[in-house]
This record gives C-alpha cells, structure tokens and sequence, in this order.
C-alpha cells in the first residue's frame, strides 16, 4: 500500500514492480477436483446448447456454448461437465461459466495439431484466443482498420506484478517464435517489443526492434505506449496497432511450435505480508487451490483481487478461477483495506495532478455524480480516461470516480448502441 | 464452509494513499493555531471568547443546515470549525457576540451550505462572510476604534490606516520585526505574521494547500507594492510593509488557498495567485478602501472557473486501442 508521505507538496508518484534478479522458483499448482472456465457468451437455457452436464470433455478441448456464437474457451483438463451457470462479471457483463470435474485419464484432443498444419491467422483465432495472455486476434481481422504494427508489451500492466518481464527474462525464445508466427500469419513486418528499461538487454534476443519504457505508472499503458514512444508511426494516430502481451505471445509461439495448446497461466500472487511468488496454474484453477498449495489464509473481511492494485477485479468466491488474463493475484487484509466515502469533491487537485492524460477529473467527477454523460464527454474529457485508477488512489474525499467513469462510459456505449438501433 | 466467506468486494483501485479530508482541515486547523495563540496572547480573554464563539456557532450553523437538509452530520470533517477559526483570526478581539453569530451564520450558510456545501462554493465563505459585515456594522471593523481600550508597548494603530492617512512616514515606526512578531494592531489572528508564515509554510510542505497560490499571492503583493513604492516613494510603501500587514499572510496562505473556490491547474493557480496580490496592493493604495485583501479574493473567486479553464490539452488515447 502505497501511503500518503509526510511530504505532500509532489503528488505520489507509483511505480511498476522490477523484476529482480535472484526470484524464487515459480510455484506450479495443480488443480482440484474442479475447474471452472468462462465462455463469453450470455447464459440461456436453450435446447440447442452444445455442452451438456454429464458431457465428458478432453484436454486441450474447445469448448463452445452454443451454435450461434463463436466465444470458446478451452479445457486444460480431462474431465466431466458438473456445472453450467450465468456469471456476472464487471459492470454487468453476462457470460457462461462450465465447471468441469477432473477426471485424470489424460486425453487429449488434436483438433489444433490438425489445424495448424496450415498456419493462418484463422487457425489462431479460430484456437488460440484462449491462451494464458488472451491474444485478442479480432483486433487483426477488422477489415475496416488494417493493421500495420504489431506492439508486443513486455511489460506489466499494473503494479505489484512481474508475470510478463518473467516471461521476457525466461521465456524470451518462445517470445521470438510468438512473435515470427505473428509476422508469418498476418504478414505484417513491423513488430516491435517494449520493455521496461531493465530488461532491455535480455529482450535484445528477440530479433525485433525494442524498445524501452520507464517505471512510472501506467507508462506501459497501450495508449501510453502509443502516445511517448510510437509517435514516428504515421500521422494518423489511428494507423493500426496491435497489441499482445509478452505472455500471449511466447504462448502463441509455443502452441505453433509443439502442435499443442499449452493452457498454464503464470501469475504473480501476492500474499498479504506482501511477498511475491511467481504461480503457474492451468486455466480454470480455483483461487481455493492456489491458497492451499501456498499456505495463505484468508478470513471473512479479506479481499481477494484478480489483476493489479490499480485496475484489478475483487471477487466475490474462493471458487473464482485463473482466467487468461489473470496476471495477478492479490490478497488484502481486511485492516488494508481503505473504502470510499460519500464526501463530495472538495476541488483539492490531486486528481488532476496525477492524470496521465491530463483529464480535468475534478469538473469530470460533477458531471458523473450529476449522471449528466454526455457533458463529462463534451466538457470534461471522459473519453480521454485510459482507466488507469491513478486519481482514485489519491483522492481526498475518497470518491470511487473510476467506478463513476466505468459506469459512465457504460451507459454511453448503451445510448450509442441503442442510437444505431433505431436509425 | 470457506466458500461462504465473505470477502470484500469493491471497485478498483484497491490501493488509496489514505489521505482523507477531515485530516486536512485538522491539519490546517492546527497550523492556523500558531498565529490564533499569539493573538490570545496579546488581546487575553475577549480573544478568548471571541475565538471559541465563532469556531462553535460555526459548527453550530452546520449542524443545523445538516438538519435542516437532511443530509449526514458533517461537523466531524473540521471544515465548519475551520472556517469559524478563520473568521474569529480576522476579527478584532473586541467584536461583538452577535457579530460573530452573524458572521458565522453568513459564512457556514450562505457562504457554504446553499451551494450544496463542502466543495460546493465558489466564494471561499469566510471572506464573503467577512464582505458583508464589513459593509453592514463598518464600525465594528475599525480596528483602532475597537482595540482603543487597549494599553500596548507599541504604535496602537492599524497600520494600514495610518498609511492610508498619512502615508509612508508615518509607518517608519513599524520595523520588520515588530510585524513579523505581532507587535501591531489587526485581526486576532492575522498579525503575528511569522506564526502565520511556519503555519503556511508546514501546509505546503504536507501538500494540504497548493504552494503556486500562496507564492503567486505574496509575489503579486511584493512586486505590485515595488513598483509603486519606485515610482513615488513619498507616497507609496514599499513591499515588506504590504507583504507583513493587514491580512497579507493570513490571506496568501488561509484564504485565497480555498479548495473549492481556487483553481488546480498549474498556471491558473499562478494567475489566480498573482491577480490577487496585485489586486491587494492596488486598492489598498488607491481604493476607498483600507484593506485589500478580502475584496481582492472575492475577486479572484470570482474569475476563478473562467481561469482555471487554461488547463493542458488532454492527451487523446489512440481510437484502435478497446
Ligand atoms: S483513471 Fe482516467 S481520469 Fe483517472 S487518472 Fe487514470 S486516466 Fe486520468
Ligand atoms: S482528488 Fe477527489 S476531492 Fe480532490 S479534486 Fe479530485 S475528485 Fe475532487
């Protein structure tokens, strides 16, 4: 936790975790007697499902939910369906969740070792866009936007976190291979890793141009990145990029490499005294396993948080499981644990001070208490919020304006949605 | 069952600097004490009484508002006792009770709580407060009238006045040093200027009030005051006398840093600062009036939302990036 100084007169400043060089070893956890995955698809009872309790599952198996929709996820087990049920994930987002029972018979399914025996962006959307990192490939096929560059971030998102420079430090073959299987699949030439400045030297096996950030929260921020370092990248600051994750990357390389879908997340679990362990942990594990193999206790009042400090979820099970992007998770002591108030904005600035886009968050959070949207857009820079957290860390009156600015943009996206409805 | 557990759930960010704030009013509260002791000191126990009053009704009239609008109690965040502290340091020792009722009355309800209260007003509500009564009971606001009772080992007249009337010779009697230790007439709280200066500047150093107003304020005040005091000497006092006078220090440091009714963006603070210095210094030698300072914050309140619009261009996060 990061405390308010003694000295006030500079705003706080955050910095990412380095990764140092002596880490202990990561810790491999194995699931329990159940997994569970999410299929990013609403939730329905429909005759047509394609997945049934009882249905028996393989390793490395794709799962979808139903005929109409694409969203998959894949099993990292063998096993048989126990449960499928709605979830509810942040602001309201209906998805899937298939709970399976581990049967440890070990079969696996060839479905990608066939498929990629013609390597095509295609094979990788249609398989790979489950793997630990979430590759997001659809950001590669939108017609209506090419893309010309692909940014692989060899850096964390959020703090406390080194999952992706330990990739970059161990894995930095797999990352090379990743990232030619990218060029080969979609033809495009330019690719280039950003590392935190440490890590420099050890990104230079990739064979790419590379390129480095510094410490200070969010500078490994997408729209960061884009903004300080990319700014030779054409006039246009829309030209396409696209971007993965160092993890996704080596994940990619690996599953074009050996045929198979490797489906291990690396996490960095971070315990209440503070102390770090690198995890890895088969999509779908609970929370619950990953505590016991620790040793970590959690009591009533705790919060468990998937993600980072900053821009992590808290979760409400201890059934919750690894999901692709779990790069973090953190456990909190309830006496941590600082809530918001209802104070309103008292103007005092800190907001402002520490916005790396510089939003007036202070005239923002009256239009969002107001629920006036469309102003906080049109007067007040909503849409320049990258949805880092910084200014709800530092706020005096301890206002949750980045749940106001989620709500917000997701009412917004609403309207907008409902606008070309009806046009 | 560990599965039943209930875990807390909120929404990100799980990590706050733990600054909350009734922490700050507290604070500046506390700093504000060190010029409140001497003043106690100089005037005895209608200082006393004076202070205690205002930082009570003060509160008082908040309690009441919370009532009266069904909103939670607020008195327990210090803001209202702040600002009841702030009035009675401007006050001569010897007001009135129902003065300072008044003065807090117009302060905590008219100043604050019409505007939705904390953070809500765009005046800072001590110095509207202050305004008004000034123009209503003038009297009461005559320093030497009210301080005539008084047996002081020094120059027993608001030096403020004696410059107006007589200009700068007759404030050669002032040294330096007698204002920086308080050894002047004035408000209960607003001469003992060293005090008010360790108060300013510890606030500055904890970040509890934004540095580029109290600089950009005495700035203003100093090189405002220079130049007149350059071009006629024989009838304008130079910058230290203005600087260490009246409500100079109490106004750079405890009133024109205001949260609600300042700006926070850098240059904004630094215009707001310097236009209320020099707006200071300009009524104050040539105004009807004594005192600058609270009409020049008025001001500065005033122009505040139009300058604070001078803010830096808002970096816009490439369209491609969901
Ligand atoms: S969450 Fe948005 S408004 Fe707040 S500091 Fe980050 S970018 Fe600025
Ligand atoms: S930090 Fe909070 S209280 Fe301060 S100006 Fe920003 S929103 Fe208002």
């Amino acid at each position: 936790m990061k405390k308010r100084s003694f000295f006030g007169i500079a705003p706080p400043k955050l910095t990412y975790e380095i990764l140092e060089d002596a880490q202990p070893e990561t810790v491999s956890v194995a699931p329990g007697e159940k997994i569970t995955l999410f299929i990013d698809v609403p939730f329905e009872k429909a005759s047509t499902a394609l997945l049934k309790l009882g249905d028996e599952v393989m390793g490395g198996e794709k799962l979808r939910m139903y005929p109409d929709s694409e969203a998959y996820a894949v099993s990292p087990v063998a096993g048989k369906i126990d449960a499928i049920m709605p979830f509810l994930g942040i602001m309201g987002k209906q998805m899937t969740s298939v709970t399976i029972r581990v049967a440890g018979d070990g079969r696996t399914d060839d479905a990608f070792g066939k498929a990629m025996q013609t390597p095509s962006l295609e094979t990788a959307g249609a398989f790979l866009a489950a793997l630990p990192g979430k590759p997001d490939f659809d950001q590669l096929m939108d017609a209506g936007r090419p893309v010309k560059t692909i940014v692989v971030i060899g850096a964390d998102q959020d703090l406390l976190t080194v999952t992706n420079q330990s990739i970059v430090k161990n894995e930095i073959a797999s990352v090379k291979t990743g990232m030619d299987t990218l060029r080969k699949i979609t033809g495009i030439q330019n690719v280039i890793l950003v590392v935190p400045s440490h890590l420099v030297q050890a990104a230079g096996a990739a064979g790419v141009g590379v390129k480095s950030i510094g410490n200070a929260y969010p500078s490994a921020h997408p729209a960061l990145v884009v903004l300080n370092l990319l700014t030779d990248l054409g006039s246009s600051r829309s030209s396409g990029i696209a971007f993965f994750s160092a993890e996704a990357a080596a994940q990619i390389g690996v599953a074009f490499k050996t045929g198979q879908l490797p489906l291990k997340k690396h996490l960095t679990f971070v315990k209440k005294d503070g102390s770090r362990q690198l995890v890895s942990a088969p999509i779908g594990t609970h929370v619950k396993d990953i505590l016991e193999t620790l040793g970590e206790s959690v009591k009533t009042g705790d919060r468990i948080i998937f993600g980072g400090p900053m821009t992590g979820n808290a979760i409400y099970s201890l059934d919750h499981p690894v999901q692709p992007d779990t790069d973090t998770i953190i456990i909190q002591d309830q006496e941590e644990i600082v809530l918001s108030a209802d104070t309103p904005c008292i103007n005092c600035g800190q907001c402002v001070r520490v916005c790396p886009t510089n939003v007036p968050v202070n005239e923002l959070i009256r239009y969002l208490d107001a629920g006036e949207y469309e102003q906080a857009e049109q007067q007040a820079e909503l849409d320049a919020c990258i949805e880092c957290g910084y200014c709800t860390s530092v706020c005096e009156a301890r206002i949750p304006i980045f749940q106001f600015i989620r709500l917000a943009k997701h009412a917004l996206e609403r309207m907008k949605a409902a606008e070309e409805e009806n046009a | 069952m560990p599965n039943r557990m209930k875990l807390t759930v909120s929404h990100a960010p799980f990590w706050h600097t733990g600054s909350k704030v009734s922490t700050k009013y507290y604070q500046i509260f506390a700093a504000a004490l060190i010029a409140v002791i001497a003043g106690l000191l100089h005037y005895g126990i209608p200082a006393v009484a004076v202070v205690t009053f205002s930082v009570a009704t003060a509160m008082i009239w908040e309690l009441v508002m919370n009532m009266a609008v069904r909103k939670p109690t607020s008195i327990g965040d210090g803001n209202a006792a702040l600002i009841g502290l702030l009035f009675a340091m401007l006050l001569p020792a010897t007001t009135p009770w129902w003065v300072v009722l008044t003065g807090t009355f117009v302060a905590v309800v008219i100043g604050k709580q019409i505007y939705g209260g904390l953070g809500g007003n765009p005046f800072n509500p001590v110095i509207v407060s202050f305004a008004v009564l000034m123009i209503a009971w003038p009297q009461h606001f005559d320093y030497n009238v009210a301080l005539v009772n008084y047996q002081f080992d020094f120059n027993p007249v608001y030096p403020l006045v004696l410059f107006k009337s007589y200009g700068p010779s007759a404030i050669e009697s002032f040294s330096i040093m007698d204002m920086l230790l308080g050894r002047q007439v004035g408000g209960i709280g607003a001469t003992f200027g060293l005090g008010l200066i360790i108060g300013g500047i510890y606030l500055i150093i904890r970040g509890y009030i934004r540095w580029e107003i109290s600089v950009a304020f005495l700035a203003g005040v100093g090189l405002t005051a220079l130049a007149f005091n350059l071009s006629n000497p024989e009838l304008y006092a130079g910058p230290a006398f203005h600087l260490l006078t009246g409500f100079t220090l109490i106004g750079a440091f405890f009133l024109a840093t205001e949260d609600s009714s300042s700006p926070v963006n850098f240059i904004p603070m630094l215009i707001y600062g310097l236009l209320g210095g020099i707006m200071t210094v300009l009524i104050r030698n040539s105004g009807a009036h004594v005192e600058g300072v609270v009409y020049a914050i008025l001001l500065i309140n005033l122009v505040n939302p139009i300058i604070d619009k001078i803010r830096p261009k808002a970096k816009r996060r490439v369209m491609n990036y969901a």
